[in-house]
């Protein structure tokens, strides 16, 4: 045994490759991978997917038009939004939880950079629900119907509020370090929405105090040229953002981080919130105003106008490409029409009440120009049949304010014109119906003022549309003027037509 | 003897790995030791003794019930002192009122019996002055004696102690032996271990487990003989050796197929253990 | 069962957990005292729910012990001690829901009986959802993974029914009667559940059954 004095060895140092913030990136990727595999995670992802392939196909039946189909994507990260505020809360809480955070404190990586990796896991969950937004919307896009533009400010807040959940996750859990937090504090989210939703009146209806919310719905379902929308879009994304920001530096602060850069980029973010916020709730500009009133009443000033087959279409500048699908209708009308009518020139108009924005869902009046139809914003689904309902009676009436009168046998003519070009037209009976029945009396939609048909007067164009389509349009044709008289009775229009007279008189003839 | 303890095939799968393959034991009066390398399945094996999950397959029976039936694993519980591997607490609970809680679950119904069979248990394990001090307040070591007195209360005739030594210092370690040796009078013990000195003081009987089987059955001196002349020492690191290290004095202690003309050296039980071990290297 | 049993397992009942969803939950309804205007039954349905969402958040922390595995084998059954605890919380939980009820005033008030079916089915569920967890995980502490699932369920649910089994109906709807005769039969379920989860299994779950071997008489040795 020999005892040998040897010199201590020098320190080494060992070599750190990159440093802090690479080792911050590295657990950022470590822990994001963790939280897109959790089970909640993955549920809200299959239920997303799920709810974008079932809802998206029948969006305003499939003709969207892409300014409502931008906000229809962000009530679906929600979910995603709430699998990750409860996922990064859990991972936060990890260490209390199963009490390594006495170890992990002591590590050369600080508390606060260790919640900043946390607060960066989160970023993959929100480029994914990017992704999925996109491909909503590209989908929609896709639809040969679709028209008009989306915002992307609008596509934005989806992913943004996936981030402001997260953000708001990893701060809960390092201010109040228990798990029971995070799901107390979302109950307590709902109870704000729900007490706020019941009982704060919503400022001016459009703008004031709703758009504190990350998802801000709108009531109605017409769409409106884009920019008469008067959405704040992009200073509600710059508040989310700026939110978003500022919770995560907060829970920095909240982890340990004391540098003064990050106070600075605190308040930075605050200001970006706050401006974003108060923006957002500003009052609606004067000329918005001014540009909607004139939509409304005066539409000619900003639709273009094309001329198709002898009659003319003009719609706002989006809704230009749908021309051709109306014309096709119309020409469908009119070549089954018999006499002068068959070469009627019409005027198609699109006509949109903008007075309220989004949040007035009041009917369009009639017009009063002869052989001038209106046309709304919405195609495909019922609107087609509305459409079809309003071009014959306006064929056979003369001016849409005259269809009021066509209470006697003329509505068999129109309704016979108007759905026997349809591929089903049974089902087009029961959809241009408000009650979607096919017997007894009802009102009948169109794009404007609602018409009436009888009992009798819907037995017989029941018969009429069971009937092969020639004969009957032969008969159409020939009896045209017949038909298309004032004061001719339903019982005169089916002897004409070859059917069973129907029971009970018009209402006209009453 | 009759045996208290007999298990017979006893095998558990967790997923795709055997935890348990085809154990079969009896355990009789006494401290018997259990050894093995992380992932052997001693942990699993107690598990499934202590009845806190059942075996895939096989069986066992303790003082004649046989936990297969709720009625026997009653039977078998009342009998039963178990300390896990790391033993969870109350932590607002007191020393005192965690291990009269254990009590109270172990059916000990009488308050003034109990309270004195818990002082008593207490006493025994040295807390006797910390009784009134929360459980979050003590040391690690401390913690470690309170599940211990939590698994003696009730004076049951099978301990199952799982790495009973881990965190006390040698003083406690001793202290702990001496515990154990004096339950293993009139009793059946159990204990699984990492350190070899405290198997070759306290057990009458030793198992060396390894991948869910049982290698090696019978005492502490059987265990040492295996190593008998096969452990040698030398000045350089010998590659022919099934392990080797350094010691402090800087020679080589050597375990395996000593050469010939080797400096043989006298077995101790760890030896044994290491060559009992398949093919496990122990790197220097 | 004896006094002291009891008296040990209260000792030993978390509850914090409960506690918070308890005041958060008598919170929620004391602020439809404060909703001005007219008085909503809407609102007072809707507060009503998420005060119940809010304490069957807390009971899912009830079955917690963090000494799960240093009391795994004592003679007490299982089934025992957890059916001692939901025992020792129900009448709390009883004499709570009637604060709630009392809380809102009477024209907010929704059919009580109709909404405390609700109310009972809710905190079954969460209370089946802790006991699977318990026989299914060797986890001493599932509360913040059952709180989370009875979370995501109460916020999807909603959407993702179809309209035939509908469960949140509002008061005046002419499904009102039809759905809480779902919420009766969700409550029937949960019972059956929890009852069958109480017990601690006596054999692992095999999918495929092997015979068991029985130990020798002369005690012969395995391999």
């Amino acid at each position: 045994m020999s005892t040998v004095l040897q010199e201590a060895p020098t320190a080494q140092r060992t070599n750190r490759t990159g440093g802090a913030w690479a080792a911050v990136y590295a657990l950022a990727l470590f822990e994001a991978r963790r939280l897109l595999t959790r089970i909640p995670m993955l549920l809200a992802l299959a239920a997303y997917l799920a709810w974008i392939v079932w809802r998206t196909p029948g969006f305003e039946d499939g003709s969207p038009a892409l300014q409502d189909a931008d906000r229809n994507t962000q009530s679906g990260p929600l979910l995603i939004g709430l699998a990750v505020l409860l996922c990064a809360n859990a991972a936060v809480l990890r260490s209390k939880r199963r009490d390594t955070e006495r170890h992990f404190a002591v590590l050369v990586l600080e508390p606060w950079r260790r919640t900043a990796a946390h607060l960066l896991s989160v970023v993959p969950a929100a480029l994914l629900a990017a992704v999925c937004v996109a491909g909503q919307f590209g989908w929609a896009a896709l639809q040969s119907g679709s028209v008009g533009s989306g915002s992307p400010a609008e596509l934005m807040v989806g992913p943004l509020t996936v981030l402001l959940s997260g953000a708001a996750g990893v701060l809960i859990a390092r201010l109040i370090p228990s798990t029971l937090t995070a799901p107390m504090a979302i109950v307590l989210l709902f109870f704000f929405l729900l007490f706020f939703a019941g009982t704060v009146p919503a400022g001016d209806g459009e703008r004031g105090l709703r758009w504190l919310v990350p998802v801000v719905t709108e009531s109605t379902t017409n769409a409106l040229p884009s920019d008469l929308i008067g959405r704040p879009a992009a200073w509600h994304a710059l508040y989310l953002a700026g939110l978003a920001l500022t919770l995560a530096l907060l829970a920095v602060l909240a982890g340990g981080g004391r540098a003064w850069t990050l106070w600075g980029a605190v308040a930075g973010a605050l200001a970006l919130a706050l401006t974003g916020g108060i923006a957002q709730t500003a009052a609606l500009p004067a000329t918005l105003t001014a540009a909607r009133e004139r939509a409304t009443h005066t539409p000619e000033k900003d639709q273009t106008c094309v001329r198709r087959g002898g009659s003319t279409y003009c719609a706002f500048p989006e809704w230009t490409p749908r021309t051709d699908t109306w014309a096709g209708a119309v020409d469908h009308i009119k070549s089954l029409a018999g006499g002068t009518a068959h070469d009627r020139q019409f005027l198609v108009r699109q006509r949109i009440d903008a007075t309220y924005g989004l949040a007035g869902d009041a009917a369009i009046e009639t017009s009063t120009t002869p052989y001038q139809v209106t046309v709304g914003t919405a195609w495909g689904g019922n609107r087609v049949p509305e459409f079809s309902a309003a071009v014959a009676a306006v064929l056979v009436a003369g001016s849409e304010q005259k269809t009021n009168a066509l209470c006697d046998g003329r509505m068999v003519t129109v309704m016979w014109l108007a759905l026997s070009w349809q591929p089903d037209p049974m089902q087009s009976l029961r959809n241009v119906r408000l009650d979607d029945s096919v017997t007894g009396s009802a009102i009948v939609l169109s794009t404007t003022d609602p018409m009436q048909m009888t009992a009798g007067q819907t037995d017989v164009v029941r018969e009429l549309l069971q009937k092969p389509h020639g004969s009957v349009a032969a008969r159409v044709k020939a009896h045209w003027a017949e038909l298309t008289a004032p004061k001719v009775t339903s019982a005169q229009a089916a002897e004409l037509l070859g059917v069973a007279a129907p029971k009970g008189a018009d209402k006209c003839g009453e | 003897m009759t045996p208290t303890v007999s298990a017979s095939g006893l095998s558990l799968r967790y997923g795709g790995t055997h935890a348990l393959d085809d154990v079969s034991l009896r355990l009789t009066q006494g401290v018997t030791g259990l050894l093995g390398p992380n992932g052997a399945g001693k942990t699993t094996l107690l598990r499934v003794l202590a009845t806190a999950v059942p075996a895939d397959r096989g069986a066992f029976t303790a003082f004649g019930h046989d936990p297969a039936t709720a009625a026997g694993r009653q039977e078998v519980r009342r009998r039963l002192g178990y300390l896990p591997q790391t033993p969870g607490f109350h932590p607002d609970f007191t020393a005192f009122e965690f291990v009269d809680y254990v009590a109270v679950l172990k059916e000990l119904t009488d308050r003034g019996a109990r309270h004195r069979e818990v002082r008593r248990v207490l006493d025994e394990v040295d807390l006797g002055d910390v009784r009134g001090k929360r459980i979050k307040k003590l040391s690690g070591g401390m913690r470690q004696r309170v599940a211990l007195a939590a698994a003696l209360v009730g004076d049951p005739g099978f301990l199952v102690l799982d790495e009973p030594t881990v965190g006390l210092d040698p003083e406690q370690r001793m202290r702990f032996r001496e515990l154990i040796a004096q339950a293993g009078e009139g009793r059946t013990v159990l204990l699984s271990t990492h350190q070899t000195e405290d198997v070759a003081m306290l057990c009458h009987r030793v198992l060396v487990m390894a991948g869910g089987r049982i290698r090696f059955d019978g005492t502490p001196p059987e265990l040492t003989a295996r190593a008998a002349g096969r452990v040698w020492s030398s000045t350089e690191r010998d590659p022919g050796a099934k392990a080797g290290w350094r010691t402090g004095t800087g020679s080589f202690r050597n375990v395996g197929d000593p050469p010939d003309g080797a400096d043989l050296l006298e077995p101790t039980l760890e030896d044994g253990y290491l060559l009992t071990l398949d093919g496990a290297e122990v790197a220097a | 069962m004896t006094r002291e049993l009891v008296l040990a397992v209260w000792r030993a009942l978390p509850w914090r957990a409960p506690a918070a969803g308890g005041i958060l939950g008598l919170l929620i309804a004391g602020a439809t005292r404060l909703s001005e205007g007219e008085p909503d039954p809407w609102l007072g349905l809707a507060l009503l729910r998420t005060a119940a969402l809010a304490y069957a958040l807390g009971l899912a922390f009830l079955l917690d012990d963090p000494a799960r595995h240093t009391t795994a084998a004592v003679p007490t059954r299982r089934a025992l001690r957890t059916g001692l605890r939901l025992a020792l919380v129900t009448p709390v939980t009883a004499l709570w829901w009637t604060a709630v009820l009392f809380l809102v005033p009477s024209d907010m008030r929704p059919p009580a009986a109709d909404v405390t079916l609700e109310a009972a089915a809710a905190c079954t569920v969460t209370l089946a959802a802790a006991v699977a967890a318990i026989r299914l995980t060797d986890e001493p502490q599932p509360g913040p993974s059952v709180a989370a699932a009875l979370l995501f369920t109460a916020v999807v649910a909603p959407l993702l029914l179809p309209h035939r089994w509908e469960l949140i109906a509002w008061v005046g709807d002419p499904r009102w009667a039809a759905a809480h005769e779902r919420w009766a039969w969700l409550l029937a379920g949960a019972v059956v559940a929890l009852a069958a989860g109480l017990p601690e299994p006596v054999r692992r779950f095999q999918p495929v059954r092997r015979p068991r071997t029985r130990p020798q008489a002369d005690g012969g040795l395995g391999a």
